[in-house]
């Protein structure tokens, strides 16, 4: 648990320069939040890594230069952690659409960085095989071409389905994190599973699925984790800037079980295995237009949006759900009413509240999340 | 029979509480003084258990409240606010809301008959109107805590002090003291400081009705006079009660809580 706290921690990404520098000539693509191909840059034998800003860790100074103040913080971090050198270690960047704003980035990116490999990852918002099928496969195809020119390596269909099952094996040992705490989140509390996928931003994936076995195989033996009187709750509205560490471990101590949540949701953004045989391009974008995850920066049809908040609800046996959106997340806030309403005719009860990457103070947190804990358990049923 | 327990974390003491079938059967308070606060959290559990003549194996259901997360060995958690009101409605049935006053903080909430709170506003983190302050005043006055509270019902000409700040208002204190202002005066004035920071927050919530004192300062009949007086000058419809029992409000809320959720839990398991 400590290697992963400090992998997660640690802002200077001191595990990617280790690895490029176990091997000559390695290079490593940063990528922001949400989904980008990792099987790509992985089969091109290169080290994806996921960058989700600053946290509370790094003060802007420059950043602030480069966005409105009425925009959230992940840019604006993620501008400063480039401009302070932290990211000189990184040969590439890749842009998925999450919003306006990270698509900005992309082009400062560009200017900021003219000799650097910079991509804005256009994913399909239309998700018929014909359409955002055909399209997606042609985005694909570029960022195969372009990887292989980046890393010298060309990407056969051989690898990249080896690739491919890496993924599939990290996803999968995901899944099942995700299923053993929401049948026994006091043994795989929130606060500890957050530190675990946040290690898999800056480790291989193979080296990430070994430590989540471990991790799931050891958890068990701590005899002090007990089961307690508190109210399980899915978290929404985290798929893009991430909470600090401070904010998960107040909504435990405020009497939550998080059996849900949608923290770093690129890495179990295919929900599904991806097909290991036949042509590794078409797998992908059969993953992507019939699994992906649910989320706000990707279409839904009318009268579908919330449907997956639902689910996501009676699958884990949930009692509610906590809003907590980044402040000035277009996307999370915009989507919110629609989820809301959708929980309203459900009956679902919910509380909402913002945060920034940075926040400090999380008082007021933990009383509106432990009055929601105690309204959940106490007038429910009285 | 159903023996729950709860358990209240503040910033000064502990306080329990055994409740066999909704009703208390012991109340303990002890004082953290700079001691270890797991250590005193479990000593005291000890204590109030063999006041009560119970094992812990008896207890079905501790719940802790306040600080009460620190306590690892609780069942459940609920927020001061959920618990306070749930024990003010059993020590002092009718009432509608409450200020829960302790060594740092107070809080004003307004709730339903089941103790549902409906709203609530709380000082800010100014230390004026709170326990620890005259508990800071008692010592410079060189009277006990007990003495307060009739002394400041014994005052004839109340000198006021500042209701902002904690450092102006002990700084007015030694002032009235240097200036020979008696003792009975300087508590009332504070009392009545305190009173008016306090109606603010129940004004500010719409408060009516019976409004209970619980927490630490409860007991403080000073302040329980000034704050009936300050409701009567300023016209609110409301009524000041309070309980001797009103200190340990929050751990007999939080066991009565704990007693409800173990019947649900209990339900739920043989569904």
């Amino acid at each position: 648990m400590q290697r992963a706290q400090n992998l997660s921690e640690d802002i200077d990404f001191a595990a990617v320069t280790e690895w490029k520098a176990r091997g000559v000539g390695r290079k490593a693509i940063g990528h922001m939040p949400t989904y980008v191909p990792r099987e790509l840059i992985h089969a091109a034998g290169m080290l994806a890594v996921g960058i989700t800003g600053g946290g509370d860790k790094l003060e802007i100074i420059r950043g602030d230069a480069y966005f409105q103040s009425y925009i959230c913080r992940i840019p604006r971090s993620t501008i400063e952690l480039a401009l302070s050198h932290r990211l000189d270690m990184l040969d590439g960047m890749l842009f998925p659409s999450i919003c306006d704003v990270i698509r900005n980035l992309s082009g400062m990116w560009s200017m900021i960085f003219p000799d650097r490999y910079v991509h804005y990852v256009d994913v399909p918002q239309n998700f018929d095989t014909e359409v955002g099928g055909r399209f997606w496969r042609r985005e694909l195809e570029t960022l195969r071409h372009d990887f292989a020119q980046l890393s010298g390596v060309a990407i056969d269909d051989e690898a990249l389905r080896a690739s491919i099952a890496v993924y599939n094996e990290n996803r999968h040992v995901i899944r099942d994190l995700y299923r053993a705490r929401s049948e026994r989140p006091w043994i795989f509390p929130m606060s500890e599973v957050y530190y675990l996928l946040r290690a898999g931003n800056v480790l291989p994936p193979e080296e990430h699925t070994s430590l989540l076995r471990e991790y799931l195989a050891l958890a068990p033996l701590e005899t002090s984790r007990r089961d307690q009187d508190r109210s399980r709750v899915v978290l929404a509205g985290m798929f893009c800037e991430q909470p600090p560490h401070g904010l998960v471990m107040t909504l435990e101590r405020a009497g939550c079980y998080v059996v849900n949540d949608d923290f770093l949701l690129g890495l179990r953004w295919l929900q599904d295995d991806v097909a290991t045989t036949g042509d590794p391009l078409d797998a992908l974008v059969d993953a992507y237009l019939n699994h992906s995850a649910m989320s706000a920066s990707r279409y839904a049809p009318d009268g579908d949006r919330g449907r997956w908040l639902i689910d996501s609800v009676e699958r884990n046996r949930a009692e509610g759900v906590i809003f907590a959106a980044a402040s000035f997340c277009d996307p999370a806030l915009l989507d919110q009413p629609m989820l809301v309403a959708a929980l309203d005719r459900s009956g679902i009860p919910h509380t909402e509240f913002k945060f920034a990457e940075d926040t400090g103070q999380f008082a007021v947190i933990r009383e509106q999340a432990g009055t929601f804990s105690d309204s959940i358990r106490l007038w429910s049923e009285a | 029979m159903t023996i729950t327990a709860g358990m209240d974390v503040g910033s000064s003491s502990v306080k329990t509480a055994v409740v066999v079938d909704g009703e208390p059967i012991a109340l303990r308070t002890d004082r953290i003084r700079r001691r270890e606060l797991r250590k005193v959290i479990e000593e005291s559990y000890e204590a109030v258990l063999a006041d009560a003549g119970v094992q812990r194996s008896d207890v079905v259901y501790l719940a802790t409240t306040g600080e009460g997360e620190l306590v690892d060995f609780r069942r459940g958690h609920f927020y001061g606010m959920t618990t306070h009101a749930r024990g003010a409605v059993f020590l002092m049935p009718g009432t509608e809301g409450a200020l829960d006053i302790g060594a740092l903080h107070a809080r004003a909430m307004k709730f339903d008959a089941k103790s549902r709170v409906l709203a609530y506003r709380m000082t800010n983190q100014c230390a004026s109107g709170s326990g620890q302050f005259l508990e800071n005043v008692a010592r410079y006055l060189g009277i006990t805590l007990e003495d307060i509270g009739p002394l400041s019902c014994s005052a004839n000409d109340p000198e006021l002090v500042s209701s902002i700040c904690a450092v102006l208002a002990e700084t007015d204190v030694i002032n009235m003291v240097s200036r020979g202002i008696k003792t009975q005066d300087i508590l009332k004035g504070i009392h009545v400081s305190m009173a008016g920071r306090y109606l603010k927050l129940l004004r500010a919530i719409g408060a009516e009705g019976k409004v209970a004192i619980t927490g630490g300062l409860s007991a403080d009949v000073g302040l329980a006079k000034a704050l009936q007086e300050k409701v009567v000058e300023e016209k609110f419809a409301m009524e000041i009660v309070t309980d001797a029992r009103a200190i340990y409000a929050g751990a007999i809320g939080a066991a009565l809580w704990g007693a409800f959720r173990h019947n649900v839990l209990a339900r739920r398991s043989a569904a």
